[in-house]
């Protein structure tokens, strides 16, 4: 039955489930705050005095430790994350969508089977390829570079991209293709002035997730590659030291990573709603 | 088998200030086949629900047989129900499903299987009842539905939008079983309906709505031969009435055109309207006769569009600026661009208020008004 | 001489034959209606001639000219389509100019003939509007104006009128003749609503299982239907289907229907064994004995618009449409069974082959 009361049952429910997907998001952007000092008090205060320390020694790339000060180039494993997942999501963009649209339209043979291997990537354990690939990319110059670990990551990005856009292409009526071409234009003009508009929303999402999933890889990264070309989720290992864990600047450092996700999902958001109001197609 | 009787009610769903229904009062007699018809939006599928119980009614009373059942949930109502989308158990084979509600009642096995036969042959359902329902058409799947609804025995039976998938041609043999279905049986029957054509020929009285407002509860002959507003001249008859604008001057009825130009007067009785009002006038098509003979017709124009349905016509004729519709009971000759006459009875014309749409008067001859 | 010609044209989808060794000519500026039931292939043969998808065997000649190989963009054709196919994220405007910008014509006379076409179906106050701020019925106005704005000379309309109301598919039955002549073009029209086919076809082509059972004037096909299927397909309520004996001794002057001796005028077409078919117009109902007429029943009255319909339940329990205009017949206003009497006028009868269904 519908009904749109609140009833305060409903209301406390509610509540319990927010703060509990919350508390560890709001927990992290406190510690990026707090001294390592503050951190480690036992119990834990909820009122400290805030500094900037751990942001500031992040940007400048001198962490100020119990004992001494390091150098952790951070903003290089930022800019590594943000060249790698762009670089990612071009690549597979490029390559996934004209792929997608051919297995949304034409049914050629061994064409359902070539769709699922390569969603079979997503099955296998990375480690499973991890190490012959290391030995390769040594051997042909690979590792180490932007180039190989863009490639490794279309095993990650490419069969996202292929699936989610795939669907969208199925659900654009195949008559307002064929009512395009009829007026004259050619099947290329088709492509990109119907069909792409049209999955528009499935290509913003699909590149959306893309990107989270190459954002967030840790593993070919941390084989395949030396810290001039790793991420952040491998730089953050860095404040893992032998004199202790800086838990502050890993805090500071985890929200600074999350900056640029949280903004492209809302950049996105737009997208991912008019594709919804677009559902309006066949009408 | 019993009455319904809705007295006054109104539905205002949450989060809303409008009535989806407003102020509906109905009074249905036993045995008495009515339909709700309006278009999608127009509060007859929230009427219904409500005499289902599946929504409450936020004003009124609903009453069934002497009870009042605002507070009762639909399975205390004793109510049959056939639904828009069939509502079918996809894992029950047709058979089951018809039987469905014959077998909770324990019913001996005899008369299930009797009562059974006898729906399933009236609605053609024989070669389908060992199949399942995801395999069937969805004339079919209408047709088990309503089955299932029929074959029980209630107070009511509720049908919501029961034929809009028949195949064509079982379609005019199905309707007129039902209705002798439900006649013979007695059973009070309200159904919902968008297709003008179904109601008519189902219904014992129907209600026409729009907005949440009941517009004209009347039998099929009211609506057509009185329709108390424009909203209902307009909404019932295939081809729907002629509507235009029109002023009494000089002892005539003034016609004009969509652009206000003048296009043709017709003859009025002294006194049947007050000089110098403007009104609305509508002339039903299946009351205008299309006469190769040009003299004694009441108006003169030329053939536009000439369309043989088999057994009768539908001629359009341009008359001044105004495009005039006429239906005949026969092959008409005159092809595209000839000049006919178009004989209109004084009781083809009704007048309509300009400003509410309220009928004026129904015919142009002295004793006619619209009360 | 002909301006689309149709020939051996086959398709078939995993091995079922959809289409089946059709040919057809329209002549130039007729409207051919392709009429059949749902999954005849109706839909298929247009795609066919759009170029959409590619036949197994046959030809299409459009003016003179061998089409079959030519991709949709090159065959020149106006479509317009049962769902409206319009542009979702492209103004009114931007889908009607579509034919004009693949021709690279001038802004200025594109917007010249845009709001020529536009005020022609009365749209030209939407154009500016996106697809889903527009009624079905302007949707399908515009897919309509798209369709015929490069001015082709062969249009194709799948079942246009089939997702708009039923007021303005009436409304658009009444004016697509006009606006078709006006545009000088040959159009093959598929509808599943035998009105609309009879309403708009010059001439009718019955497509039933992929092959063409009747191809004639809608007058000939309700006058003279090839087979019975073709004659239930026309006419609602559908036609009376009545298998008959002859009257031993009679010479054929008496039929035996539902059990009772009428009397055949004319003599012809009834042989032992064979199907009536008898228009419901034909029947006539009355409450008084009368020589000829079959005692009945009536078991429900069932108006359709302004008619009268009638179902009649002979003695034997054989069922018996009637339809009269309204006022024609005694008595219909009553509710529920009664007895009367039925006179079938067998001048406008037809005969059928019972096996085959096929006209005698």
């Amino acid at each position: 039955m519908k009904s749109a009361s609140f009833s305060p049952v409903r209301g406390i429910l509610m509540l319990i489930v927010a703060v509990f997907f919350l508390f560890p998001l709001i927990w992290i952007v406190l510690m990026s705050f707090e001294t390592n000092g503050d951190i480690l008090r036992s119990p834990p205060r909820l009122f400290f005095s805030p500094t900037l320390h751990n942001y500031v020694s992040l940007i400048l790339g001198k962490l100020g430790g119990g004992v001494g000060t390091m150098t952790v180039d951070y903003m290089r494993n930022m800019m590594n994350s943000v060249i790698l997942s762009v670089c990612s999501v071009v690549v597979s963009l490029i390559l996934g969508v004209p792929a997608a649209y051919a297995f949304a339209r034409f049914k050629f043979r061994g064409g359902e089977d070539m769709a699922f291997t390569l969603l079979s990537f997503r099955f296998a354990p990375p480690l499973l390829v991890l190490l012959p690939l290391l030995r390769y990319f040594q051997v042909i110059g690979l590792y180490d570079t932007y180039f190989g670990l863009v490639w490794v990551y279309q095993l990650i990005t490419l069969p996202l991209v292929l699936w989610i856009v795939r669907g969208y292409f199925e659900d654009v009526s195949e008559d307002i293709e064929l009512a395009y071409r009829l007026d004259g234009h050619s099947w290329l003009a088709t492509f990109f002035k119907i069909a792409i508009p049209l999955a528009r929303p499935g290509i913003a999402a699909a590149a959306l997730l893309a990107f989270i999933y190459a954002w967030n890889n840790f593993i070919f990264a941390l084989i395949l590659g030396s810290s001039s070309v790793q991420p952040v989720t491998v730089g953050a290992l860095a404040f893992i030291t032998a004199s202790g864990i800086e838990y502050g600047q890993i805090a500071a450092a985890l929200v600074l990573s999350v900056i640029p996700t949280l903004v492209l999902a809302i950049f996105t958001q737009r997208y991912l709603v008019e594709g919804l109001s677009l559902g309006a197609i066949k009408g | 088998m019993a009455t319904l009787d809705l007295d006054d009610i109104s539905k205002i769903y949450p989060g809303s200030r409008d009535r989806a229904v407003d102020h509906v009062s109905m009074k249905i007699e036993d045995g008495e086949i009515i339909a709700l018809l309006g278009s999608s939006g127009c509060g007859k599928t929230s009427t219904l629900r409500m005499v289902a119980g599946f929504e409450s009614v936020t004003e009124g009373t609903v009453k069934l047989g002497d009870r009042i059942v605002n507070n009762l949930k639909p399975a205390e109502r004793n109510i049959a129900m056939a639904f828009e989308g069939y509502a079918l158990y996809p894992p029950l084979k047709v058979r089951d499903n018809i039987a469905f509600s014959l077998l909770r009642d324990r019913t001996p096995r005899a008369e299930i299987d009797k009562r059974v036969g006898e729906i399933s042959d009236m609605l053609e359902l024989g070669p389908m009842m060992e199949r399942y329902p995801p395999g069937l058409s969805g004339g079919q799947q209408q047709r088990v539905s309503l089955a299932r609804a029929l074959i029980r025995k209630a107070a009511i039976y509720l049908l919501d939008e029961p034929m809009s998938q028949l195949e064509p041609q079982l379609r005019a043999l199905l309707r007129a079983r039902i209705k002798d279905h439900l006649i013979a049986n007695k059973m009070t029957t309200v159904i919902v309906t968008h297709d003008q054509t179904e109601a008519i020929a189902l219904a014992d009285r129907i209600a026409v709505m729009d907005n949440g407002l009941l517009q004209q509860f009347g039998t099929p002959e009211d609506l057509r031969e009185r329709p108390s507003n424009l909203f209902v001249a307009s909404f019932i008859g295939e081809p729907p009435m002629n509507l235009f604008s029109a002023e009494v001057a000089g002892g005539v009825l003034q016609v004009f055109d969509n652009e206000g130009a003048a296009a043709f007067t017709l003859p009025l009785r002294q006194g049947a309207l007050p000089p110098g009002s403007r009104v609305m006038i509508g002339m039903r098509p299946h009351k205008l006769r299309v006469s190769e003979d040009l003299a004694g017709a009441t108006l003169r124009g030329r053939v536009v569009t000439n369309h043989w349905l088999g057994d009768h016509s539908h001629v359009g004729v341009q008359v001044g600026g105004c495009f005039l519709i006429a239906v005949a009971g026969r092959h008409v000759v005159a092809p595209v661009g000839a000049e006919v006459g178009i004989i209109a009875p004084e009781d083809a014309v009704h007048v309509f208020d300009v400003a509410n749409g309220q009928a004026i008067r129904h015919g142009l001859h002295d004793q006619a008004t619209a009360a | 001489m002909s301006f689309l010609t149709v020939q051996r044209l086959s398709k078939a989808y995993k091995k079922q034959e959809v289409i089946q060794d059709l040919s057809f000519t329209v002549d130039r500026l007729e409207t051919l209606v392709v009429f059949g039931p749902s999954g005849a292939g109706k839909t298929v043969l247009l795609r066919l001639i759009a170029g959409m998808i590619r036949p197994d065997r046959g030809n299409i000649i459009v003016d003179g000219r061998d089409i079959t190989d030519l991709n949709p963009e090159h065959r020149h054709l106006g479509m317009a389509f049962q769902n409206f196919a319009l542009y979702p994220h492209m103004t009114a405007y931007e889908n009607i100019a579509s034919p004009l910008r693949s021709r690279r014509i001038a802004q200025s006379e594109v917007d010249q003939r845009v709001h020529e076409v536009a005020k022609l179906l009365r749209i030209d106050h939407v154009v500016s509007h996106l697809p889903k701020a527009l009624s079905n019925g302007q949707k399908q106005r515009t897919a309509l104006a798209r369709s015929l704005i490069a001015k082709p000379n062969l249009i194709l309309l799948d079942d246009p009128l089939r997702n708009v109301d039923a007021k303005v598919r009436y409304e658009m039955r009444l004016e697509l003749p006009q606006l078709l002549r006006a545009r000088e073009t040959t159009v093959v029209y598929v509808t599943q609503d035998y009105k609309e086919a009879m309403a708009l076809g010059d001439r009718i082509a019955v497509l039933v299982d992929g092959r063409i059972e009747q191809i004639a004037t809608p007058r000939e096909i309700y006058e003279r239907p090839a087979n019975s299927r073709i004659a239930r397909l026309f006419g609602d309520p559908p036609i009376n289907l009545l298998p008959v004996s002859t009257v031993p001794g009679s010479q054929g002057a008496q039929i035996r229907v539902a059990s009772t001796d009428v009397a055949l005028p004319g003599g012809a077409g009834a042989r032992d064994g064979c199907v009536l078919g008898l228009r419901p117009e034909d029947v006539a109902v009355g409450f008084e004995a009368q020589p000829g007429a079959m005692p009945v029943e009536i078991d429900a009255v069932t108006p359709l618009n302004d008619r009268e319909v009638m179902l009649l339940r002979a003695r034997d329990g054989t069922e018996i449409f009637a339809s009269a205009p309204q006022g024609h017949m005694a008595g219909s206003g009553q509710r529920g069974r009664r007895e009367a009497w039925a006179t079938l006028d067998l001048s406008h009868s037809h005969f059928f082959d019972t096996a085959g269904g096929a006209r005698l």
